[in-house]
């Protein structure tokens, strides 16, 4: 075991059930170091467990694996980092069960019972020819009480700048009173776990303050991918119609990622404050809050830089939509046809499968392409339609030619392409979602 | 297959740093936007071309010379830009642009832990280049689309070596008037190197603008850098240059790369010099231009930001990256200027009546 950061311990050990019980302990006593709370703790241990059990029996018996524990501030993650050479692959479609067999239970299924007991699970693969499993479980934290919100006055002036803790919290408190019934990010049913996050660096924010230090409004923004930010609101608090806060607050964020490599800036819970003349209309997705409850959000989006142009890989079931998208957006593509001319596969293909449990969502991102890249998904869908996930989403690089190869399955199951975000990954990304009529 | 320990090897402050991509050739992105012709209107190159003489010395280059190293320090350009200035020679030096002599200037003085100071809202390469180098870059709000001089002074430390100051400003065309620079250095008063970026010197008209080469004497701690990528339409040959204090060029000089600018800029850009002539045409072009632009969005209803220099700026009602490619569609490239830290502006370069013309029909289509 060693500390390699003050937020990072990690264990190197074989993977053997000898060392189940080493890896459960390591985790735990790392999640209590780490400052995550006892049952918190307990149920990243258990889903440790699962893992370190499922590499040492299905994956990659007896092979060397490394642990890395790290705090992100409202959450702590476990990394379990292995070489993929002599490695099943298949193993990691998180559908995959001990025995492979058809018929095989739930119960068999390891790494979605891992997936069960954390808040997010992913499956991811590094280079030098190395696989990631992460666990991530967040802290508990209290929603937000129900206070006597004070009333916002419109300001005469205010000034834009980063907030404090307790401006913080306030402000999403009055995020949850102002925009009631609309679609807020999860994190903001939990101040305490909204400043948290801007000070472990996943979020960041600013806030329109008024003279008196009371909140008018404000922003707040995140990494989505590497490539693309996200940004939540402008939030307004009952400002004046012409007030310039809501621009100022856009372009505040704007020039705060400015000058990073940042493509494309997204608003995927657009309110009616958005200014929409820094933004286009990139298309439009479905939300499911429960089983029989959805919202249709329109997806705004803005480069941040030019647009050189490139090339994109398309299937030809694909291209009219892509055609059709290029021209509306005036996204300057080059489409190349990426075809199945009857070259040898491998038959089995691997999903990564980012389940979030806390949205009841989950994104699937092709690993590797095979001959049963149809049925592979149906399995998928099976699985999540019996864990109640209702917001399925599946991310196709169009830099990745291979990656077309489940197109076909794709729209056989039911899938929809909703958006392209320009480059995104290697290429652009298309978004499909699984189309469930209600 | 062998692999590189990238992870080891690289500092953190490259890690974090991301390449600049420059804009494909022009063929290419024809190609790629489907247009027949693009006006370039995004760099504030000069649409006349060099002036004559430049001109005759590339057309009468003789291609065996291609084969020869060109004079290592341009020694025959700084004899001549020094008898222009009054300037030894040695003051002077001469880079692969003024991109070049900004790397050597932040090599020659800043060591781990030191700071430079600048704009938020300016150039770009000052912040880059400290920021690759692993220096700090302190980026100081403009304040009516000006440096703010009181900001500036009131963030340096001890670890601050190099203040930039980009006269006139690139892209706001703001300005430093002498009584202002003056005030600045005497402040400053020799503890930090002040570099007065004048890459728009030329076009500049107002009486009040400093020329910072004839303020050297007064202020050895002040570096002065000039470009013939504008004014004389050498950017496709990249030559630019420093001027400064003898004692304060040599330290420079330490970091430079000897041998980086080729013959034909060399030569093009002693040609250049002394034509008067070239500087009035294009001058009279900016005018004429900005006056039909201006009047144009004066018409349109546009917000727009026109100072010194061969550019100017305008507000959209819409994204500027979405303008840029809507208006390459139509054969229109101008820059966007969101990198800048002006969401939903873009700089237009003011050339031609053909290319104005051509902006303003497509700017007309895409706001309709």
């Amino acid at each position: 075991m060693a500390v390699n950061t003050e937020n990072e311990v990690y264990l190197s050990l074989m993977a053997s059930p000898d060392f189940t019980p080493l890896a459960m302990a390591f985790v735990e006593k790392a999640a209590f170091g780490l400052k995550l709370g006892q049952a918190e703790a307990l149920s990243l241990t258990l889903a440790t467990e699962e893992i370190f059990s499922y590499l040492c029996r299905v994956a990659m018996p007896d092979q060397p694996v490394e642990i890395r524990c790290s705090s992100g501030g409202y959450y702590v993650k476990a990394d379990f980092i292995f070489s993929a050479e002599d490695f099943n692959m298949r193993a990691f479609n998180v559908t995959a069960t001990v025995s492979f067999d058809d018929e095989a239970s739930l119960e068999e299924m390891g790494l979605l019972i891992a997936s069960r007991s954390v808040e997010r699970f992913y499956v991811s693969e590094e280079k030098d020819n190395r696989m990631r499993l992460t666990l991530i479980k967040e802290k508990a934290y209290p929603e937000g009480i129900s206070l006597d919100v004070p009333e916002v006055k419109p300001f005469m002036e205010f000034s834009i700048r980063e907030p404090d803790p307790d401006e913080l919290k306030l402000f999403v408190m009055l995020v949850k009173h102002y925009y009631q019934g609309q679609i807020t990010p999860n994190a903001f049913k939990y101040p305490g776990k909204v400043v948290d996050m801007v000070d472990g660096g996943e979020y960041q924010g600013a806030l329109a303050i008024g003279k008196g230090g009371e909140v008018g409004g404000g922003i707040i923004w995140r990494w989505s991918g590497l490539k693309t930010i996200e940004c939540f609101g402008p939030y307004i608090f009952n400002q004046a119609y012409d007030s310039p806060m809501a621009n100022d607050l856009l372009e505040t964020c704007l020039g705060s990622i400015a000058k990073t490599h940042a493509v494309g800036l997204i608003n995927l819970f657009p309110t009616h404050d958005l200014p929409g003349k820094y933004f286009e209309p990139l298309g439009t997705l479905k939300i499911f809050t429960s089983r029989d409850q959805s919202s249709s959000v329109t997806a705004y989006f803005r480069q941040m830089q030019e647009d050189p142009g490139t090339s994109v890989w398309s299937p030809p079931e694909l291209e009219e939509f892509l055609q059709r998208e290029y021209k509306r957006l005036f996204f300057p593509r080059q489409i190349l046809p990426a075809r199945d001319l009857g070259e040898m596969k491998s038959p089995f293909s691997v999903l990564s499968a980012e389940v979030d449990r806390s949205q009841d969502m989950v994104t699937l991102r092709p690993i590797r392409s095979g001959t049963d890249a149809y049925r592979n998904l149906s399995d998928h869908l099976s699985l999540f339609s019996r864990e109640s996930i209702y917001n399925i989403f599946f991310e196709m690089d169009l830099g990745r030619p291979w990656e077309s190869e489940f197109v076909p399955g794709l729209l056989k199951s039911g899938f929809k392409p909703k958006l392209v975000m320009p480059y995104a990954g290697k290429g652009d990304i298309v978004i499909f979602q699984l189309d469930r009529e209600l | 297959m062998k692999t590189v320990s990238l992870q080891k090897l690289v500092p953190d402050y490259i890690k974090h740093f991301e390449a600049y991509i420059p804009s494909k050739p022009d063929d290419v992105l024809k190609e790629l936007y489907g247009c027949s012709h693009l006006f370039r209107l995004n760099n504030n190159e000069n649409p006349l071309g060099p002036p004559v003489a430049a001109q005759a010395v590339i057309g009468r280059f003789p291609p065996a010379r291609a084969s020869i190293y060109p004079s290592g320090d341009a020694y025959h350009l700084r004899c001549r830009l020094a008898e222009k200035f009054e300037l030894h020679p040695d003051q002077i030096l001469v880079g692969n642009g003024a991109n070049e002599v900004i790397t050597f200037v932040i090599k020659a003085f800043c060591q781990e832990g030191d700071n430079i100071i600048t704009a938020d809202k300016t150039f770009a390469v000052y912040e880059w280049v400290a920021e690759f180098s692993g220096f700090e870059a302190r980026l100081v709000p403009l304040k009516d689309l000006m440096f703010d001089d009181e900001a500036m002074l009131s963030q340096i430390d001890e670890k601050t070596k190099i203040l930039f100051v980009c006269n006139p400003n690139n892209p706001t065309g703001t300005y430093w008037n002498e009584e202002k620079l003056r005030h600045f250095l005497d402040v400053i008063d020799g503890r930090q190197i002040v570099v007065v970026d004048e890459a728009y010197f030329e076009f500049v008209e107002e009486d009040d603008f400093p020329d910072g080469i004839r303020l050297i004497k007064e202020y050895p701690n002040l570096v002065v850098f000039r470009t013939f990528s504008k004014m004389y339409a050498l950017a496709g040959l990249r030559i630019g240059y420093l001027a400064g204090d003898l004692e304060v060029v040599d330290i420079i000089r330490r970091t430079c790369v000897v041998y980086s600018v080729n013959v034909l800029a060399q030569e093009a850009a002693l040609a250049s010099i002394d034509d008067h002539e070239h500087i009035l045409r294009t001058r009279e072009m900016v005018a004429k231009g900005k006056e039909l632009i201006t009047r144009e969005l004066r018409h349109l209803g546009l917000p727009y930001v026109s100072g010194q220099g061969n550019y100017m700026m305008i507000k959209l009602p819409m994204s500027d990256t979405l303008a840029y490619r809507r208006l390459m569609a139509y054969g229109v490239m101008i820059r966007t200027m969101t990198g800048f830290r002006f969401p939903n502006y873009i700089r237009l370069t003011v050339s031609t009546r053909e290319a104005m013309e051509a902006f303003v029909e497509a700017l007309s289509r895409i706001l309709t």
